[in-house]
């Protein structure tokens, strides 16, 4: 079920076991929207792919347990990565369920490139989730980061839905089905004028090969070791 | 001592690994080529040495330090959602993030949660983890001196040689595409270059570098991890945007407004909006004089790669995917640094290559 890498961490196997008992009580697996297709199979990672280039690293580790949950955990520890689509979506309502631990730095790229050029939809537990933001992607018009305070629910899986459609996009984002932003861009952003990427999941980064920045650069507060992010129940409805 | 086996050290290693890195290092002066080849190639002659490669030693020092609110420098600095506006953090520097040390704005800043801090087991087992994946690396000598590429391979270099030209930043989408690096090429169309390039000098030496030479001569007596000072003055980053600084940002963004209707872009304006390649040697040189190392493009490299975060001392012989060095525009001083071992295929638009000539 776990790599090796991943058992050795007591806070994971922690949680682990805490996820094993909501399974048991049949609360954990909730269902995609009708008319959507499950982009993650729930069993294997088929279909993704962690990016090559991206600067959060390269050699991130994605695993899946029994119970259809994506864990992306940072291999070597301060080393993220972004995990994608091998396909390519333009327009398009993604739907998916989200579980961060707390001081996690995640986020889903919309319209990303191979490298991580991308809209994000920000996702840290704790800090600004919900916001749009461009990352390696200079972002005309972004969505502030909203108030989840009766929406969010801490340590359990969140639903977060993504409409994107148009070459210069409109973006609507939900939160556990609340609408919590909503832009229509004056342009597209995109680098070099394409319109359309893979979706993204980011395992943000932590810390340089060596500690060589000017003020530091070492595990920026992005993630805590030990807590993998997690997802489950990806799925997309293509729009025309 | 940080680098135990490490090579003679040199002046700006020792500025490095000690962290003397406030000033920007002057400019080194500009190194006469070796050799003018036919299609206006400028090489640099490499001398052989010795450099460790793998090194890697993670710190937790700062994450226990920006463990949150009345933790130090983290709690003075923005309440970024994800610590990227903070003192220190790639984006910092966007000319639309907050700067460091700005109360919360009403952007993306969220207020930050207690429960964020790191506590002593997050401490331990960060220092834990870094300790059993902390690495010295191996020595890598490069026995003969080679020539290297002044800079990347240019569009003008490529059309010469070819007679076309791949590349997504050529016509009116830039000024002088002649002298932006080629891009939109496979690392087999770099094969076919050389190809070509060899059969019209009537010559074998020209190829592709290896790993290790690519690495030597882009860290220039430096370790593999540059700092972020050098790596914005050498590097073409921020999508190649003036001003843009070395973070790889769209920037924060302005809150959501009425859109208002847009005036139709010309391609030169889109690109310069968006972001792109910027002509070769336009930032600084290298302690050896090699230019765009780090940035503009990614650059193909000879070797198969290992599926590792380093090369092994003797690389794959074979494999369908091969390694990236040096990162390109939208790239971060995250990972646009001399060790970084990463593999195609990359974004095409920002992957090129430079090659090097054996030499007698």
């Amino acid at each position: 079920m776990f790599d090796m890498h991943v058992i050795g961490r007591p806070h994971v196997v922690a949680a682990t076991l805490a996820l094993m008992l909501c399974a048991g009580a049949g609360a954990l697996r909730a269902e995609i929207p009708p008319g959507f297709t499950r982009i993650f199979d729930g069993k294997t990672t088929k279909g993704w792919h962690f990016s090559g280039t991206v600067h959060h690293g390269t050699t991130g580790l994605a695993t899946v347990t029994k119970d259809g949950i994506l864990q992306l955990t940072q291999r070597p520890f301060g080393q993220g990565g972004l995990f994608i689509t091998d396909k390519i979506y333009k327009n398009f309502h993604l739907y998916l369920e989200v579980k961060l631990p707390f001081a996690s730095n995640s986020g889903i790229f919309l319209r990303s490139t191979e490298g991580g050029s991308a809209y994000q939809v920000e996702l840290v537990q704790g800090g600004a989730t919900g916001a749009l933001i461009g990352e390696g992607l200079r972002l005309s018009q972004g969505i502030p980061a909203p108030d989840l305070t009766s929406i969010w629910k801490i340590d359990e899986f969140n639903a977060i839905e993504v409409r994107m459609e148009g070459d210069a996009p409109h973006i609507t984002i939900w939160i556990n089905g609340v609408k919590t932003g909503e832009v229509q861009e004056p342009r597209n952003d995109q680098i070099g004028g394409v319109v359309g990427g893979h979706i993204g999941l980011q395992l943000h980064w932590l810390d340089t090969y060596e500690p060589a920045s000017v003020s530091g650069g070492g595990m920026s507060n992005a993630m805590k070791p030990g807590h993998p992010v997690e997802f489950r129940n990806i799925a997309v409805k293509e729009l025309p | 001592m940080r680098f135990p086996l490490a090579v003679a050290a040199s002046a700006a290693m020792l500025a490095v690994s000690g962290r003397a890195d406030q000033t920007p290092a002057p400019a080194a002066p500009a190194a006469p080529a070796a050799l003018t080849n036919s299609v206006g190639m400028e090489f640099i002659r490499i001398e052989p040495g010795t450099m460790q490669v793998g090194v890697f030693h993670p710190d937790c020092a700062n994450g226990a330090r920006s463990g949150g609110p009345g933790s130090g420098r983290a709690a003075a600095a923005a309440p970024a959602a994800d610590g990227r506006a903070a003192a220190g953090v790639p984006g910092a520097g966007s000319p639309a993030a907050a700067p460091a040390g700005a109360p919360p704005g009403p952007g993306r800043g969220a207020p930050r949660d207690p429960r964020m801090a790191w506590d002593e087991a997050d401490k331990a087992a960060c220092e834990a983890a870094t300790q059993a994946d902390r690495s010295d690396g191996y020595p890598v000598t490069l026995k003969k001196p080679y020539l290297i590429g002044r800079t990347e391979v240019t569009q003008a270099q490529w059309m010469a040689v070819m007679g076309t030209n791949p590349s997504l930043f050529q016509g009116d989408r830039v000024t002088n595409p002649e002298k932006h690096p080629v891009e939109g090429v496979t690392w087999q169309d770099t094969q076919a270059f050389v190809k070509a390039l060899n059969a019209k000098e009537k010559t074998t030496t020209y190829r592709l570098p290896t790993e290790f030479e690519w690495e030597y001569a882009c860290r220039a007596g430096g370790p593999g991890q540059q700092t972020w000072t050098d790596i914005r003055s050498q590097a073409v980053l921020g999508l190649g945007l003036a001003g843009r600084g070395g973070g790889n940002r769209g920037g924060t963004p302005p809150a959501a407004a009425p859109a208002e209707p847009v005036a139709p872009e010309t391609p030169a304006q889109y690109t310069a909006r968006t972001g792109m390649t910027n002509e070769v040697g336009t930032k600084a040189p290298n302690a050896w004089g090699v230019y765009d190392m780090l940035g503009n493009v990614w650059e193909w490299v000879a070797d198969p790669y290992n599926g590792k975060i380093f090369p092994d001392p003797t690389p794959p012989k074979s494999g369908a995917v091969h390694v990236l060095k040096g990162g390109g525009f939208a790239s971060d001083v995250k990972n646009a640094i001399c060790a970084t071992h990463s593999f195609g295929p990359g974004d095409s638009f920002a992957v090129g290559f430079r090659i090097v000539k054996d030499l007698p």
